[in-house]
């Protein structure tokens, strides 16, 4: 991938994009000009008229001209703001994702999916609406506040200069307006913000909310927010309010001045008629431009603070030391006094262990005792604060990402389905074998549920998995992870959604199918880890106790005291299997 | 009754009478506020009149004053204008201070409505409509609807009583050139009914691919873990690139047919002004008109297109917020099916010893199948029982019946004797504590969430609460909490583990001390020695305090006084352990 460092602000930006903006530019500026020419063009017909050498073949000719001129630059300049904005939108996401693809999962976390989204949609948006609005409104509000003047000095100074001297005061009027009403944007933003959580949360709470028949102190909660949300739209209409009746007021003014001095200059004879209409004219098109430049330094507030916090993604460091090594997984596997922190919080306190290859390992212990943080670990998800992880000896840094991802499954607590084929959910790596596949899902225990689908294997799992049930998706996540072939196999918390003679069966197949396969699973029940190779207890982030189950027996009074409370249920399942 | 909202909803957009259905749909909100209405409209109209006469005042000084030379006249009327322009600042304030008050009260009493349908509406509405939808789908519209009502309204109104105004002035003055110069509008009026089902295409294309954009970001975002753990970042890449593309492409199309409007509007403003200026100087040189009035109507033309063009630009947010309104409306148009039934009906009692009994229980939900077929059974006070079974095969809806959150398609529910739908919500969910299957936290601390409508210890100290907790024997549970009972927590995030969101749902209905107690599959990522705490305070409940417990685990209902095996839509009694764990083992499964 090629790096190029993004551009410091919205500005610089737009320097990437010169072509195109320079054309936006100068297609503002002409269609600009020609909408300056109009009112001269009438106060011309009106004066050559008055002196009786008006020809209103002239007239049309010219007008027409104009107006279809005006036209089509109008157009021009509407479709280069599109393609301007839209690209840069474009680009922008793209380098978003490129920079996100290559961070570790543990960026996405701090960073929480939330905000990354904000940064692809809201953020982008807005500095998309920077370069459609702002760019081409701010380029002709002041080529038309520069240019009308001039014309106003040019045709006559003494009342041009007089009504000038009015747009000053509408500018500072809406300049402190408008910085009061920035302040209330944001507060109303939280409002908003606050009345969409109540919302959120009243959906998806709604059974509890209705199993405890909270729906009164919901709605109060639901009230305060709204309440909030109406005193301060409340608060940026009182100002608006009296903003827009006085720069109304202030350019009736400057019309009244046109009226009463103008009215003066054509009595003495020192102006025409056309020039007064000319004047009138003006200044109606000169208010605009004062008032939207107004707006615009809104947006470009926004889209400086939206493209400041796009900046931070982009200029994240890529902290990832990945290693070339790209060698074939015996299965050997070691933890080096591993600590691991999330701030003050300890998850996992100097543990060590090792795993044979070909072995079977179960971890067990109970919530919160960091067992999830350990598998991450195993992956790369997560690295260690201190210690180290290795892989057959060497380091887990030393080894190439994609080559101990492509040798190291993983199944995850939560069932992640994607809006995609089964097949695709299921060959989820790009370089599965068809008979991989096959034995993937034989091993999973759904051949009979795919062999039942109309179209097997390219039925699309509908988006968050709702058709399947809770014990179907952890089987396609079991043979997602088989698919890839596996050297090393973890399993979080597998048997929690899937019945005990299913789970055996499941068991049973990994077993025979995989027999070489070294396999770490955290799980709850004793019953079906036994027979392990090895079994570690973990408790609030320590190594407790490590060995067999008879050692163990033996030696940890926390696994006895586990063992115990299961084993009433372990009789019942030696029951079935004699 | 089925609940599913319309899904195509960006796809349904009427043709027809945008006005009229704005009309109908806007006016009745209104119906509160006839005052206010009343005193806007007024002001509006003040305000379009003192905007509307300043060029016939500035016509008439031109053609009188300024031809003969009576600057004591141009003064005079001068001084007209400024008390034209003074009326003018005064009632525009008011039109603002009004409509835009009024907007954004109907807003209020709007986002209130809504919420409160939301409260009204059962369980089942938010089974059939995926949450995330919801959400969106609620926020999304009301947003809409605050831009309408916070901006575009009064732009709305004020536009079309300009347009209004400055058509009568038009003709009024002289209506030969007043039609001429109204003919481009009317030409552009029809270009735009011409190009509007384009327009509408393409605007639909980008929206459509923007959703399937922002949807290929959520679902890869969401997932990361897992996209990073299987080498996908490369595939996910592209798919989002493509996608983006797409959206690249669909909205500059868009883009270039949503932007041909504003340049017609000129147009049509620019050729409006020739039609006037040629044939208005013709008339002059015919005697029929003055420069005066020419320069007036100039400017009434200006006060006709400009307006034009702003509610041309409006438009389409009037029609996202009526779309809005529409899909809203869907949801105002529902009806709760889970009615209390009035007191004075009240049937005779059954068998009074049972604390819950289910009669000829039949149910199924909208799609049809049958869930439960003709269950019954009968609970007794202070017993333990358990309900075992395959996934699928119908626990959890029993439970769900158990705690109304259904009602029974036939057939009833009683509760002490009293068929459960007679009860007032607040009595009913006294007597029954269900915890569910995905435990779900408000934003907050634990105190916060075990107190969650909780009216009893609301207002305890912490000092009282700890008490209440050792009481109910809670508080070892709360050292599974770093922070104890202030420890923070949120609905999605993994800085807290399932287990720990399953504890603090079992603590919040352990403190409501009910007479039934439910635990759908409550434990299951709780470890077995957590849960041999769980089992001893349930142990140590109200000795009248019935228990329901569905578990894959089996020890978990070792305590049971009675399990039910429900499978295939049957309840049917297991005699021992033993013989449930055999038909678990052995009898046909669903999933």
């Amino acid at each position: 991938m090629k790096e190029k460092t993004p551009a410091k602000n919205i500005f610089v930006l737009l320097f990437r994009y010169a072509g195109i903006i320079s054309l936006l530019v100068i297609v503002t500026i002409i269609a600009n000009a020609l909408a300056i020419v109009v009112p001269k063009i009438i106060s011309g017909a009106i004066d050559n008229y008055a002196k009786g050498n008006f020809i209103i073949a002239n007239l049309i000719i010219e007008f027409s001209i104009i107006a279809v001129l005006i036209f089509v630059f109008t157009y021009l300049q509407n479709i280069a703001q599109v393609y301007a904005s839209e690209r840069v939108a474009r680009d922008i996401r793209n380098d978003i994702a490129a920079k996100i693809s290559v961070q570790p999962y543990s960026y996405i976390e701090k960073a929480t999916p939330a905000i990354i989204l904000t940064n692809f949609t809201s953020d982008v948006d807005a500095v998309k609406t920077f370069v459609s609005m702002a760019v081409s409104a701010i380029i002709s509000s002041i080529f038309l506040i520069v240019g009308i003047s001039a014309l106003l000095i040019i045709t006559d100074w003494k009342l041009a200069l007089t009504v000038l001297a009015i747009v000053p005061f509408i500018g500072i009027a809406f300049f402190f307006v408008l910085k009061k009403v920035r302040k209330l944007f944001i507060k109303s933003q939280e409002a908003i913000d606050w009345l969409n959580k109540v919302i959120s949360e009243s959906i998806l709470g709604a059974a509890l909310i209705r199993l405890l028949n909270s729906q009164n102190p919901e709605y109060e909660k639901f009230i305060d927010a709204n309440t909030e949300a109406k005193k301060i739209s409340l608060k940026i209409l009182g100002l608006f309010a009296s903003l827009i009746p006085v720069i109304t007021f202030f350019t009736n003014l400057a019309t009244l001045v046109i009226v009463v001095l103008g009215g003066h200059f054509i009595i003495q004879g020192t102006m025409s008629l056309g020039s007064f209409t000319a004047f009138n004219s003006y200044l109606a098109i000169l208010i605009f431009p004062i008032i939207i430049i107004g707006f615009m330094s809104n947006v470009i507030a926004q889209a400086q603070a939206s493209y400041g916090r796009i900046l931070k993604v982009l200029n994240s460091p890529v902290e990832e030391k990945t290693g070339g090594l790209r060698a074939v997984l015996k299965g050997n596997v070691e933890v080096k006094n591993v600590t691991v922190n999330f701030g003050e919080k300890t998850a996992l306190k100097d543990v060590s262990f090792s795993v044979k290859a070909g072995s079977k390992t179960a971890i067990i212990g109970p919530t919160a005792a960091g067992k999830t943080q350990l598998l991450y670990l195993l992956t790369g998800l997560l690295a260690p604060t201190s210690g180290e992880i290795l892989f057959d000896g060497k380091d887990i840094n030393e080894y190439d990402k994609e080559s101990l991802h492509s040798q190291v499954g993983f199944v995850f607590q939560d069932s992640v389905m994607f809006n995609l084929s089964l097949r695709e959910n299921i060959a989820f790596s790009n370089t599965v074998k068809d008979e991989n596949l096959e034995r993937a899902i034989e091993t999973a225990e759904l051949k009979d549920y795919v062999d039942a689908l109309p179209q097997k294997l390219d039925t699309i799992v509908s988006e968050r998995g709702t058709s399947l049930s809770g014990g179907q998706k952890q089987r396609i996540m079991l043979a997602r992870a088989l698919a890839i072939n596996p050297k090393v196999l973890l399993l979080d918390d597998f048997t929690a959604r899937v019945d005990a003679s299913t789970e055996s069966k499941i068991l049973g197949n990994i077993t025979k199918n995989y027999p070489e396969l070294t396999l770490i699973s955290v799980t709850q029940k004793i019953s079906s880890i036994e027979h392990y190779d090895q079994i570690i207890l973990l408790m609030e982030g320590e190594l407790l106790a490590k060995g067999t189950h008879e050692e163990l027996m033996q030696t940890s009074p926390e696994y006895v005291q586990i063992f115990d409370s299961q084993r009433s249920t372990n009789q019942y399942e030696l029951n079935e299997e004699a | 009754m089925n609940y599913s909202l319309t899904k195509t909803d960006i796809e349904k957009e009427e043709q027809k009478g945008v006005l009229s259905t704005a009309l109908k749909r806007l006016v009745p909100l209104m119906a509160e506020e006839k005052r206010t209405v009343t005193i806007a409209v007024v002001a509006i109209i003040v305000s379009a009149i003192t905007a509307l006469v300043v060029p016939i005042i500035i016509a008439h000084i031109v053609d009188v004053y300024f031809i003969s030379k009576n600057f004591q006249g141009v003064l005079l009327f001068s001084g007209l204008l400024l008390i034209v322009f003074s009326a003018g600042l005064a009632s525009n304030y008011i039109q603002v201070k009004t409509m835009g008050g009024l907007g954004r009260r109907l807003l209020f009493n709007l986002r209130n409505k809504i919420f409160n349908k939301l409260q009204e509406l059962p369980v089942a509405f938010f089974n059939q409509n995926k949450a995330g939808d919801l959400i969106s789908r609620i926020n999304n519209d009301t947003d809409k609807l605050n831009q309408f009502f916070s901006q575009a309204l009064m732009q709305f109104v004020s536009n079309i009583i300009l347009i209004l105004g400055a058509g009568v002035f038009l003709v009024v003055i002289n209506w030969k050139l007043g039609l001429i110069a109204l003919i481009p509008a009317v030409v552009v009026l029809i270009i735009t009914q011409l190009l509007n089902p384009w327009v509408k295409r393409v605007s639909l294309r980008s929206l459509r691919t923007l959703g399937s954009m922002s949807g290929e970001i959520q679902e890869s975002i969401n997932n990361f873990k897992v996209i990073v753990a299987f080498n996908r970042l490369d595939y996910f890449r592209n798919k989002f690139k493509e996608a983006n593309q797409e959206n690249y492409s669909a909205s500059v199309s868009a883009g270039i047919a949503g932007n041909i409007f504003n340049p017609i509007y000129v147009l049509a403003s620019s050729l409006a002004q020739l039609i006037v200026l040629a044939f208005g100087i013709y008339l002059i040189s015919t005697g029929n008109f003055t420069v005066g009035l020419l320069i007036g109507f100039l400017l009434y033309v200006n006060s006709f297109y400009n307006p034009l063009r702003q509610l041309a630009s409006v438009w389409p947010s009037l029609q996202l917020a009526l779309a809005g309104l529409d899909r809203i409306s869907e949801v105002f148009a529902l009806e709760s099916d889970i009615k209390i039934m009035p007191k004075e009906k009240e049937a005779a009692l059954s068998s009074l010893s049972a604390v819950l009994e289910f009669k000829n229980v039949f149910f199924h939900y909208v799609e049809g199948k049958l869930v439960l077929r003709n269950i019954n059974f009968a609970l007794e006070k202070g017993k333990t029982y358990a309900l075992v079974g395959p996934t699928g095969g119908g626990k959890t809806t029993t439970a769900s019946l158990m705690a109304r959150l259904y009602d029974p398609s036939k057939g009833a529910v009683y509760l002490e004797g009293k068929d459960i739908r007679f009860y007032e919500p607040a009595e009913r969910v006294k007597k029954i504590g269900f915890i569910l299957q995905e435990p779900f936290l408000f934003n907050g601390t634990v105190r916060e969430n075990i107190l969650y409508g909780n009216e009893d210890y609301q207002k305890h100290s912490a000092g009282e609460l700890a008490q209440v907790l050792e009481k109910a024997h809670l508080t070892k549970l709360l050292s599974r909490f770093p922070d104890g009972l202030n420890t923070k927590v949120s609905s999605g995030s993994d800085a807290i583990s399932l287990g720990q969101k399953q504890l603090i749902a079992f603590i919040r209905a352990a403190l409501r001390s009910p007479d039934i107690l439910i635990l759908d599959e409550a434990t299951a990522n709780i470890d077995t020695i957590t849960e041999q705490l769980l089992q001893e305070i349930i142990d140590q409940l109200p000795k009248e305090t019935t228990k329901v417990i569905i578990a894959h685990r089996l020890n978990t209902i070792e305590n049971a006084d009675e399990i039910f095996f429900v499978n295939a839509g049957e309840v049917s009694q297991a005699g021992s352990m033993q013989h449930a764990v055999d038909m678990l083992l052995h009898g046909k499964r669903e999933s």
